[in-house]
């Protein structure tokens, strides 16, 4: 990247060859107003906020999208300027109805700030006072269209970050109007994901969030703590705003992350409103269907004692969620393995997780990083959706392959059981009619795709099963088998989604590996794959308390102890297994049903905003959680609980292990050395 | 091969067309057979002539006589005293409206005679549909030319040397603008004919896109070859089936005959040429729009820089030119840059097509060599103002264009003198006004089109040409107050100068140079309200003069609101509070007793 010079108002400006005048402006803290411009969404200069006057050009130049020059020099503060700039907010507060007295978005809007900058005391032009509609047909998302200034962020981030395109324009000039669905309210349309991320990025009180309006401005919030969403495998980067002990909002931390900081459904919502959940504010003892409260002296000395005796007879387990941080992950290690040695470990959905690591094993075993991080799905030219279902299973994953099919032109292909979750924009829909059909295609498509590969995607090696076999093994069409080869010996950068349901047979899991080594599907960490596993930390709980045979379940035991979120409800096997226990000790911030009502101790527990730690996420990074709001009353932090239960029991902790997914990581190998495995071999 | 003793020659445009040129087509080929003509004599439909007025238009060859305003009653007498006897339908013939001279050949017509026809050559000559009618005058020989013993940066460089500057509008040199986007890096490139024509009253483009497509797709081949493009796009507006139906079909005829598609002429050269449809959008001019209408999405501008040169369709390095542009390029091809440079003045070299509209006699096409003057085109070639009225202005550039008055009328016709009076080429829309056009009025209507067109991207032109609309009907009608002309005039000035895009920044020019030229008028409608030009109706009254009145209640008869009463001995008066300015009385009324104040 060249280096340039520009200068602006005075100032001499350093930036770099392909930056606009305001990329440069912004490094070096000269200050250009703007509205529409939001980083991380391609700029348009409609709002013309940003107009500068450079020397030697006639016209008046948007500063967003104008690349600079070296050379350059740029005034973006004079008089004339400062008229036309207060002009455009007059214009737009005359255009349509901007009542500030009763928007929730008063003392937080960017337009408001830009007038009140600007000196806009009043406006010249006459008020137009015309109608437009206030849009309350979504649940939980309003458009108040008297108030758009048709910055088109919202339509910008909906097509850009999300991919579904949901918004966009109706009509044309001063009536044009933000539609969904080519036509529709919100509330009607079919592709909106109720992610949120317009409301996130609408400057004005256009398009609100139903539940957060007027509980707190962002600039009167107490604290906006930066945290990570546990609800998925992504752990998108959350921030917490807080306001007299409440969290009152919860946002993506930027829109220039790869995620766009569009949140899903899920995070924007759930964690909020889990602030306001009934607690598990003290210890409670069962007395038969009751729960009485109790000191955490009485509590703790029932626990050991039940504990204890049924370690004595080796029919004790712990099962512990996958929503819990490293260091939570680490402390749980330190107690029931290394103290008790204790082999009954288990996380919730260990089965999904299990069939995961048993598939990638063979791979870790050469070396290689079999997974590579989810973002990477915007950078691949063939993306491979194998049984997942991702916006289920992780919305912003579904985000990713919607941009990458649109935005950045990669084909898109299903090999599944099931419909494609992307039926309008999949280019190839191979869907078997069983799931052992579908797995058989993987596999033989891995045999014909390294030997396509390999002859410079010319011809098919001798030997091998023929397209024509393999289409009546699969049970789909022959031309679909051959699309599907050419698709994948012409990419350089494909990446495979493989959804949780796959790993419940883990040779299906390595077949797919194979696939993707076939296909070279070779990224700097790792392999082009994306296993969707559950939650926010499922990779931490693999080298912590992931076991490594199932065995919940497979006997009645007399203790489990039982750590939980409370924020995902727990799967039916798990809940059959735990109510089949003898003496049950949940350990949980909310008054999570049905578990609780299996408990015989119930132990109160840090919700996950009111403690830190990390989590180890498909992002291919470890990321901080923060404390956003600190615990209150009897609550006690998970090591002080485990070091006076491990006193009750009679045992000494061992060290909490270092950064438990550390390995998970790093690649020792480059990823172009893997070889692909035989699944014979790995069958027996 | 046949050889025909003459050839009749109908104009099958769609101003002929829709004066019915398509029967009297018909009635002339069965009338010719019937007469056992049809082998000596050949009839052949035709693109536009550009005389619009005077259609259905009928040429006969080898004479060259042009008959006005045939009708299907017409064509016993043409046949039989043209074709059989040798002699010319007198009445039929062209009558100068000052001097009532007929004038028997085409060529000798005033209309006609000044003119310079390089984009319009062979509109009017040849049938369209017919490649190898084409073909005869001389087309595809400059693609011969330029692939077989040309380079491409030769034939950029003849385009250069020509001095042609972009038709559609701004005027920005052609050559200059190939160059950018020759040197643009990258694999891929585009080259696009805008023929999105919009301009309320312009048609121009149509009639080459009617009357000689191929010119279109030879222009647009040796484009490509000069810039490396290997694919383009006609981005045609949808309001203009016929130009599209001939456009599909020249491109199927050059297909087969090996003039565009893969290799083309037997060359390594590959051109491949799709159309798009426009789809009711005069924003979808603007050329940046136009990509993104092609790319699928909406139409709606980019800022620039980057430039369609460097980025444009999907990305890629991409040529836009006007159709009027295009059509001149094989001739600078065939007969050499140079050649073309040495027609016009200075700065603007070669020739311009006008659509000749208003209150002219002869309206119609017109293509004269750039330096010709206002009073040439308008009274030479017009024939001078309807009606024998006075000449009051003439609107030049449609929508985004200007007023030009009376002292301007010796004004050459070029870029620069027309920039510096305030007006600009624009398109070619010309329009010219009488008296009784109110300028104001002028100025609503215009701005009426362009608030209506507005995409809604950017602010300025939203939301201010909204605000001067506003001003503009409070002024119409009789509400201005005279602050409002300043606040009209800044916010004009701020709107041209904010906009993202050429309609924005554009749209506030009729207002502009009427204000210019014509503030006295405004100042007459705020001031005591009143119209001068009697055309505003909140304005003006409808009054009837009784001594004129003959009371036969005619005017009363056909009131569509029945404010008009009297009898046969009371001279018939209007109601003022009812009277809704329709003008129905003073149309009706045989006496001329109806007068407008």
């Amino acid at each position: 990247m060249k280096d340039i010079t520009l200068t602006i108002d005075g100032k001499v400006c350093k930036g770099a060859e392909g930056n606009t005048i305001l990329e440069v402006a912004r490094r070096n803290d000269v200050y250009i107003p703007t509205l529409c411009f939001l980083e991380g969404l391609t700029p348009i200069g409609s709002c013309r906020m940003c107009v500068v006057e450079v020397e030697k050009n006639p016209k008046m130049l948007t500063a967003c999208t104008t690349p600079a020059q070296d050379g350059m020099v740029v005034h973006t503060q004079t008089e004339k300027l400062r008229e036309y700039r207060r002009q455009m907010l007059e214009l737009i507060f005359a255009g349509r109805n901007h009542f500030c007295m009763y928007c929730s978005q008063s003392g937080d809007c960017e337009l408001q700030d830009l007038a009140i900058e600007h000196g806009m005391d009043s406006v010249r032009y006459p008020f137009l006072y015309a109608a437009f509609d206030n849009d309350a047909t979504h649940r939980d998302i309003q458009v108040d269209h008297n108030r758009c200034i048709l910055c088109l962020r919202c339509i910008r981030v909906c097509a850009e970050k999300v991919g579904t395109h949901t918004l966009d324009l109706q009509k044309r000039g001063w009536n044009a109007t933000i539609v969904a669905d080519l036509g529709r309210r919100l509330g009607e349309s079919s592709t909106c994901t109720t992610c949120g991320a317009c409301a996130q990025v609408c400057p004005t009180g256009t398009i609100t969030l139903r539940e957060f309006a007027y509980r707190g401005r962002r600039k009167d919030c107490d604290d906006a703590v930066e945290s990570v969403c546990p609800l998925c495998s992504v752990g998108c980067r959350i921030k917490a705003y807080v306001r007299t002990g409440s969290i009152v909002r919860v946002e993506g931390t930027s829109v220039t992350e790869p995620d766009g900081g569009q949140l899903c459904k899920k995070g924007r919502w759930t964690l909020p409103r889990s602030a306001e959940r009934e607690r598990i504010s003290v210890p409670m003892i069962r007395e038969g269907s009751h729960y009485r409260e109790a000191s955490w002296e009485e509590a703790l000395e029932l626990v050991a004692e039940n504990f204890g005796k049924a370690h004595q007879a080796d029919s004790s387990g712990a099962l512990v969620s996958s929503l819990c941080t490293d260091e939570e992950l680490a402390l749980f290690v330190s107690l029931f393995k290394d103290g008790l040695g204790m082999e009954r470990l288990d996380t919730f959905d260990g089965d999904v997780l299990r069939g995961f690591v048993k598939g990638f094993e063979p791979f870790r075993e050469q070396g290689i990083r079999p997974f590579t991080a989810a973002h990477n799905i915007l950078n691949s030219d063939c993306i491979v959706n194998l049984s997942a279902d991702p916006d289920e299973e992780a919305p912003v994953i579904a985000s990713y392959m919607r941009v990458g099919t649109l935005k950045n032109g990669a084909t898109l292909l299903n090999l599944s059981c099931r419909t494609s979750p992307f039926a309008d924009i999949t280019d190839i829909d191979a869907v078997c009619p069983t799931p052992g059909q579908s797995a058989a295609l993987v596999e033989g498509l891995a045999e014909l795709v390294a030997g396509l590969k390999a002859s410079g995607g010319k011809a098919l090696e001798e030997g091998k099963i023929s397209v024509g076999e393999l289409a009546g093994k699969a049970g789909i069409p022959e031309e679909t088998v051959e699309g599907i080869l050419e698709k994948l010996a012409g990419s350089q950068r494909p990446v495979f989604v493989l959804g949780g349901c796959l790993s419940r047979d883990p040779v299906a899991v390595t077949s797919a590996v194979n696939l993707a080594i076939a296909s070279r599907a070779f990224f700097e960490d790792g392999m082009g794959v994306v296993p969707l596993v559950v939650s926010g930390n499922s990779l931490g709980t693999i080298n912590t308390v992931l076991a490594r045979e199932p065995w919940l379940g497979r006997e009645k035991l007399d203790f489990l102890y039982v750590y939980s979120t409370g924020l995902v409800p727990e799967d039916e096997e798990s809940l059959s297994a735990i109510s089949g226990t003898k003496f049950v000790v949940v350990h949980c911030p909310f008054w999570a049903q049905p578990l609780v009502n299996l408990a015989d101790v119930l132990l109160p527990a840090p919700a996950w905003f009111e403690r830190s730690g990390h989590y180890c996420t498909i992002e291919g990074e470890r990321r901080r959680l923060n404390v956003v709001v600190p615990p209150k009353g009897e609550i006690r932090g998970l090591s002080s609980i485990l070091k006076d239960l491990s006193a009750g029991l009679g045992v000494e902790p061992g060290k909490p292990k270092e950064s438990p997914c550390g390995n998970l990581f790093a690649s020792e190998k480059p990823p172009a050395d893997a070889r692909m495995v035989s699944l014979e071999e790995v069958r027996n | 091969m046949a050889f025909y003793r003459a050839h009749v020659l109908v104009c099958k445009g769609t101003g002929c067309n829709a004066s019915g040129s398509s029967s009297v087509f018909d009635a002339l080929g069965e009338e010719i057979r019937k007469r056992g003509l049809d082998q000596e004599v050949a009839l052949v439909e035709t693109g536009c002539h550009g005389m619009c007025e005077m259609g259905p238009i009928v040429v006969i060859y080898p004479e060259g006589s042009l008959y006005c305003r045939v009708s299907v009653d017409d064509v016993p007498e043409i046949v039989e005293e043209h074709l059989y006897k040798g002699r010319l339908v007198q009445r039929l013939l062209y009558t100068t409206p000052d001097r009532k001279v007929k004038v028997p050949r085409y060529r000798d017509i005033p209309f006609y005679s000044k003119q310079h026809r390089i984009a319009l050559r062979n509109c009017g000559y040849i049938n369209p549909d017919n490649i190898e009618e084409y073909i005869a005058r001389d087309g595809y020989a400059a693609l011969a030319k330029a692939l077989t013993s040309m380079k491409p940066e030769e034939v950029l460089s003849e385009v250069k040397t020509s001095g042609l500057r972009g038709r559609g509008g701004g005027g920005f040199p052609t050559g200059l603008k190939w160059e950018f986007c020759r040197k643009a890096q990258g694999d891929k490139k585009y080259v696009i004919c805008n023929a999105d024509e919009g301009d309320p009253g312009a048609f121009m483009d149509r009639s080459i896109l009617e009357g000689d497509p191929h010119a279109i797709i030879e222009g647009m081949t040796l484009g490509a070859y000069a810039m490396g493009a290997d694919e383009g796009y006609i981005y045609c507006r949808a309001e203009y089936p016929l130009a599209i139906k001939r456009l599909v079909g020249a491109i199927t005829h050059a297909e087969e005959f090996g003039l565009i598609g893969d290799n083309v002429m037997d060359t390594d050269f590959s051109f491949h040429l799709h159309i798009k449809e426009g789809a009711g959008a005069f924003v979808c001019g603007e050329e940046t729009a136009l990509l993104a209408s092609i790319e699928g999405e909406r139409g709606m501008p980019r800022p620039r820089p980057p430039f369609p040169a460097n980025k444009g369709l999907w990305g890629k390095p991409s040529n836009i030119n006007n159709v009027e542009t295009w059509a001149n390029v094989p001739n600078i091809i065939r007969n050499g840059g140079s050649w073309y440079a040495s027609i016009g003045t200075e700065k603007s070299k070669g020739t311009k097509v006008f659509a000749l509209t208003g209150k002219v006699n002869n309206t119609g096409l017109v293509e004269v060599p750039m330096g010709t003057t206002i009073r040439d085109i308008v009274f030479d070639m017009g024939g001078g103002i309807l009606k024998d009225r006075k000449f009051k202005a003439v609107q030049i550039g449609g929508p985004s264009g200007g007023c030009l008055t009376e002292e301007h009328l010796d004004l050459p016709v070029d870029y620069e003198s027309l920039t510096a009076a305030g007006a600009i080429m624009g398109s070619g829309g010309l329009v010219v006004m009488d008296e009784d056009t109110c300028m104001v009025d002028v100025a609503k209507f215009f701005l009426e089109f362009t608030q209506r067109e507005s995409c809604g991207k950017c602010v300025p032109c939203r939301e201010g040409t909204k605000q001067m609309l506003l001003i503009l009907e409070k002024i119409t009608s009789g509400k201005g107050r005279m602050e409002d002309l300043k606040i009209l005039e800044d916010l004009a000035i701020m709107v041209k100068e904010m906009s993202l895009c050429g309609l924005g920044q554009t749209a506030p020019n009729p207002v502009l140079t009427t204000l210019r030229y014509f503030r006295d008028e405004y100042e007459t409608h705020i001031r005591d309200k009143k119209c001068p030009a009697k055309a505003c109706s909140a304005l003006i009254s409808y009054l009837i003069d009784p001594e004129k009145c003959k009371k036969c209640g005619l005017c009363a008869r056909n009131c569509p609101v029945k404010c008009i009463s009297g009898d046969r001995n009371t001279p018939y008066e209007i109601d003022q509070e009812k009277c809704i300015k329709c003008g129905t009385c003073l149309e009706v009324c045989p006496f001329q007793a109806v007068f407008k104040e």
